[in-house]
């Protein structure tokens, strides 16, 4: 290594670095195609997730594609990594903007990113469709460019608690991973069962600990019938390896998205008789039916890809409104999403070939997906999924009750 | 596609003020930080805050984010008078943690895990939105030169050459009679003030903070920043944080261009070539793209140690 780097050679490098930045991906701007971003939770606290969204949106696109495309021109996809950061995302997100100019960002499933990326979405007019549930997204979007197809997280904890009441327990005791997300679906659990029925403070503990010894014991320290744990996978499998460990006796309840396989692998059978509840596809639907098929699963009572059939929604969603509305400007686009999902006396679709023939035949439709009706309240907020409680039994999740809207 | 490389350059910006902090701090006085991300959020934080709930104007809050980075780092440089290298750096990745957990946890205050919205931004009402991030580019840079100014001065100068002393030896350093908790605790609070700077910086360009923001990987970008870049070196740092922040977002567009791999798969990928760049690249040039110059008395007395040296320093 005798060579020596000058600063002038230096510079010249650094400059010729990025002459080719600015010269090299002018590929991605050629032609004058329909361009849609991607921006799901890959790795990360979402990992479980978002691979299930983002191959969603490409089944779609590439279905799209293979039948002519929207407004006689070709989608093109592009599918960024969130990594769960909000800080990486802001620049996954420009880079979707302002390099790929995309009509909206689809798939942001933690609320921290949907929240972290708007301030951009909002300024530069580009739709955002994502499944998280933070009650400040609605407050925070203000063009009207956010549509949530995700019931928020108040909503989850009134259903648990509801459930959790027809269940029989008396007494309850909460904690909540300190995230949005799960803070304020411990609110909702709280305003359903009362507040008498807890025997103590609820309390949230931080995300990403080597234990939770501490926080376990004053969890169950006076013995509640029941413990609610509204958590992610990366910390509930710790939490409840110390909860069985201090060997409470107790009901656990939590989200299922804490208990996925990965969680059931870890656990092994000290994961049985844990109950667990999350909105759900409303799997009697023709167009959940037709998810199954499209990705080759094996129908079952239970209820999978609760994100990957929202996935399939958002893209069918966007691209329907696309072509009601002539265009892929955002506001002409934020208006039509409203006119194929919600709303009476229109022609129900369940898919988007379906619904782009009845567009172009000139109808008025209303897409009912795989994740819910897909009915928006005024601020673009989902109403009404099903909501499934069930309890794992061998390694397997039963259903034991379901609410449906 | 312009309007990208500006905001990535913007990016860039912030990197580099943490990493000229950084450098003062290690690749000069050899105290190592790995609390970075904690004094960036609280630029961040306070700039946001002061904003956002008081309504200060945004050339005071920032300044007020300097202010809070300057306490801060005198402080924990004062805390850990005793302590060096691996036990500073336990030191300064607590307070790294502490930070965040307080403007998670502190929610009537901080908003918590929600975030904070920030809408202020400097000038915002004097251009309009297709020029704005080219003036908050030049601001940004601007702030960079003038951090660079300060610390490429103090490099030159004896006081420089005193932090040099007691990177290498601090013993030595003392009996030569230099106050050697004067110059760290100066150094220290200095950096913090500049990190500070940053995280206001950035707080009111992405206008929106939450504590997830302030992760300890904040601070490795910035460790692989110096050390790819060449520590002690402030010139290599400016190009170390070009290229890290060049691999982290260029490896973006592999998705772009590779269409046989699914989306799970390019994520991993990604990282994996993230990793595998800068193994690369300290593999050919251990002591960084541009390591710092050899001092020489000759050199000195002439040019003050500014032209890299072919020997190999130490």
């Amino acid at each position: 290594m005798n060579r020596k780097i000058t600063r002038r050679s230096a510079l010249i490098t650094g400059g010729a670095i990025a002459a080719a930045g600015v010269f090299a991906p002018s590929i991605a701007r050629a032609a004058d195609p329909i361009n849609v971003g991607s921006l799901t939770p890959n790795t990360g606290g979402g990992g479980p997730f978002g691979p299930k969204i983002t191959s969603a949106h490409k089944r779609v696109v590439d279905l799209v594609n293979s039948e002519g495309g929207v407004l006689g021109t070709t989608i093109n996809l592009f599918q960024e990594n969130s990594e769960t950061n909000p800080e990486t995302a802001v620049r996954a997100a420009d880079k979707l903007i302002n390099v790929n100019k995309v009509v909206g960002i689809l798939g942001t499933w933690s609320s921290s990113v949907t929240l972290g990326i708007m301030p951009k979405c909002q300024e530069a007019g580009v739709i955002q469709m994502c499944t998280s549930s933070s009650a400040d997204i609605p407050v925070r979007d203000e063009k009207g460019y956010v549509f949530n197809f995700q019931a928020l997280s108040p909503v989850w904890g009134r259903a648990i608690a509801r459930l959790a009441l027809r269940r029989g327990f008396k007494t309850f005791n909460l904690m909540a991973l300190n995230n949005d997300f799960t803070r304020s679906m411990m609110d909702g659990f709280t305003e359903i069962v009362g507040k008498d029925k807890l025997l103590q403070d609820s309390f949230y503990y931080n995300g990403g600990q080597s234990s939770y010894r501490s926080e376990v014991t004053q969890l169950i320290e006076k013995n509640p019938e029941a413990v609610f744990i509204p958590s992610y996978v990366t910390d509930f499998t710790s939490v409840y390896k110390e909860i069985f460990r201090q060997g409470y006796e107790g009901q656990v309840i939590t989200v299922s998205i804490s208990t996925g396989e990965k969680f059931k692998e870890a656990i092994g059978d000290a994961a049985n008789g844990i109950i667990h509840g999350l909105p759900v596809p409303p799997i009697k639907s023709p167009a959940y039916a037709e998810y199954v098929t499209e990705t080759g699963l094996e129908p079952t009572d239970g209820v999978q890809h609760p994100f990957g059939t929202a996935g399939r929604d958002q893209m069918s969603v966007l691209l329907l409104a696309i072509e009601k509305a002539g265009s892929a400007e955002a506001d002409k686009v934020s208006k039509a999403i409203w006119d194929v999902t919600t709303g009476d006396g229109k022609e129900t679709v369940y898919n988007v070939t379906d619904g782009l023939k009845a567009i172009r035949a000139g109808k008025e439709i209303n897409y009912s997906g795989a994740s819910s009706s897909v009915e928006f309240d005024k601020e673009g907020m989902v109403l009404g999924r099903d909501f499934q409680l069930a309890e794992i039994k061998d390694g397997k999740d039963v259903v034991i009750e379901r609410l449906e809207f | 596609m312009s309007a990208y490389l500006i905001s990535m350059a913007t990016f860039v910006g912030f990197f580099m003020i943490l990493a000229l902090a950084l450098n003062l701090q290690w690749g000069m006085t050899g105290m190592v930080n790995f609390g970075i991300a904690g004094f960036y959020a609280l630029g961040a934080y306070t700039s946001g805050l002061l904003s956002v709930k008081l309504g200060w104007p945004v050339g005071i809050t920032i300044a007020m984010s300097c202010v809070t980075g300057l306490i801060a780092g005198g402080l924990v440089a004062l805390l850990s008078m005793r302590l060096r290298e691996d036990y500073l750096a336990i030191v300064t990745l607590g307070f790294g943690e502490i930070v965040r957990l307080i403007a998670l946890n502190e929610d009537q205050i901080t908003e918590g895990p929600r975030g904070l919205k920030i809408d202020a931004r400097p000038f915002a009402d004097m251009f309009d939105r297709e020029t704005y991030p080219l003036v908050y580019l030049a601001l940004v840079a601007a702030a960079v030169a003038v951090v660079f100014v300060i610390v490429e001065c103090i490099r030159r100068s004896p006081m420089g050459r005193t932090l040099r002393a007691i990177r290498e030896d601090d013993v030595v350093a003392e009996v030569l009679g230099k106050n050697v908790l004067r110059h760290r605790v100066q150094v220290f609070a200095l950096g913090g003030a500049f990190m500070g700077l940053a995280g206001a910086l950035y707080a009111h360009y992405v206008q929106n903070i939450s504590p997830e923001v302030f992760m300890p990987m904040v601070a490795i970008f910035i460790w692989m920043s110096v050390i790819v870049g060449g520590a002690g070196n402030n010139w290599g740092l400016l190009l170390g944080a070009g290229v890290v922040m060049t691999i982290l977002e260029g490896s973006r567009f592999l998705g772009d261009f590779i269409d046989f791999l699914d989306a799970e798969q390019l994520s991993a990928i990604r990282i994996i070539v993230i990793g595998v760049l800068l193994i690369a690249i300290l593999r050919v040039r251990p002591r960084g793209l541009i390591p710092e110059p050899k001092f020489s008395f000759a050199a000195s007395s002439t040019e003050q140690g500014r032209q890299p040296s072919t020997e190999n320093a130490k």
